[in-house]
């Protein structure tokens, strides 16, 4: 993190000038950058990772196919279209906690759960969960008894994994819309229960 | 023997500060950074590996002291100035 | 890849890796290296990412493996798993009877 003001007032002068640069050269335009950051934007939101986990748990046969072809599941419901990325859900169950990471740099399931958050991208996540995955749940408030085993899926730029999590007791009465109001980033990255 | 970003297993990074950041960016010089990684990527000027390759090889006291999209300014810089889009020193002040 | 030859590591293979440390960019993690794992499934096709981080157009196209490995393996300790993604050229098949 850059705290530092200085730093990135600095960095944001170079950046700028970096941009006119180039549109001096005629490799970009501001509108085609604004363009790229707008739809890096509304083409990801943790809302359609949630849309993806209440379809599963309300339709046995949809979970199916999440679970054995992620992409072409998701490309059901209009996500991950035209992505050269492959996704791959990973199930939890009474028996089998999922979790994800990316070691190497900070890969992630963006068109599914939003941009990522500063945690994921730390140093700190990525040295510690593949070593001690149980003691960094228990950082972010999930104790695991000794019985389930912890399994870490540490990503690489051309398959992403997204965490399907378990479905919430006494949720029966719910509706999907409902059910997806219900799920959050981090289930879906697997460092919290639902 | 390895680089600086692979980290998995390493010790000493300490606690993790779980703060659950919704913000896609802190700043607005950090949309632009990566609306510049996607447009020059979509323009074939260099592909997501080189960039990964560009991000590994800071040496690793930059790496550590620089913030993620900070890294990925100085990579993009690097790339073009490998390439020859623009010159060295150029950005300076 | 309609014709593609079938996997050299079909799931459950009990693949180990390289040990080779590049001095490029490469996705075999150093933790990883030397290790012993359980193949879990082919993810699909992609670039030897090793070479086209070089720039060079012609990254051989490769298998990639989800491989399991036990935290013992990799760490001497731990009850639990890491699944990696690893291309074709950094695992050999772990024969049984070279263990």
């Amino acid at each position: 993190m850059s705290g530092d003001h200085h730093t990135d007032a600095t960095t944001a002068r170079r950046v700028r000038r970096l941009e006119t640069l180039l549109e001096e050269k005629g490799l970009i335009t501001g509108e085609r950058l604004d363009e790229a950051i707008d739809a890096f934007l509304a083409e990801s939101s943790p809302a359609n990772g949630a849309r993806v986990v209440a379809r599963a748990w309300t339709d046995d046969a949809y979970r199916a196919r999440l679970l054995a072809d992620g992409t072409a599941a998701v490309q059901e419901l209009g996500h991950m279209e035209g992505s050269y990325q492959r996704l791959r859900v990973v199930e939890n169950t009474e028996s089998v906690h999922n979790v994800i990471v990316c070691t190497l740099c900070s890969c992630y399931p963006l068109r599914l759960l939003g941009p990522s958050p500063s945690w994921y991208k730390s140093e700190a996540y990525r040295s510690r969960v593949v070593r001690e995955p149980r003691a960094v749940l228990r950082e972010f408030g999930l104790t695991l008894p000794d019985s389930v085993d912890v399994v870490v899926w540490d990503s690489s730029a051309e398959t992403r994994y997204m965490v399907l999590p378990r479905r919430p007791q006494a949720t029966e009465g719910l509706d999907e819309e409902e059910l997806a109001a219900l799920v959050t980033r981090n289930a879906l990255i697997g460092t919290a229960p639902l | 023997m390895a680089r600086i970003n692979d980290v998995g297993g390493t010790q000493g990074f300490g606690a993790i500060d779980t703060t659950d950041d919704t913000e896609p960016f802190h700043a607005d010089w950090e949309a632009r950074v990566v609306g510049l990684y996607n447009t020059l990527r979509a323009q074939g000027i260099f592909n997501t590996n080189e960039f990964r390759d560009a991000i590994e090889s800071m040496p690793p006291a930059d790496y550590l002291a620089t913030s993620y999209y900070e890294r990925w300014f100085l990579a993009i810089c690097s790339l073009l100035e490998r390439k020859g889009v623009i010159e060295p020193g150029e950005l300076d002040d | 890849m309609t014709d593609a030859p079938p996997d050299r590591f079909p799931p459950g293979t009990r693949v180990r890796t390289f040990r080779h440390d590049p001095p490029h960019h490469t996705r075999l993690p150093r933790y990883a290296r030397g290790k012993r794992g359980v193949v879990v499934e082919p993810e699909g096709p992609d670039e030897l990412p090793d070479i086209s981080a070089q720039g060079r157009g012609d990254a051989p196209v490769e298998q990639i493996y989800a491989v399991r490995f036990a935290a013992r393996d990799l760490w001497g300790e731990g009850d639990h798993h890491v699944v990696l993604d690893l291309w074709e050229s950094y695992l050999e098949e772990d024969r049984q009877d070279e263990r």
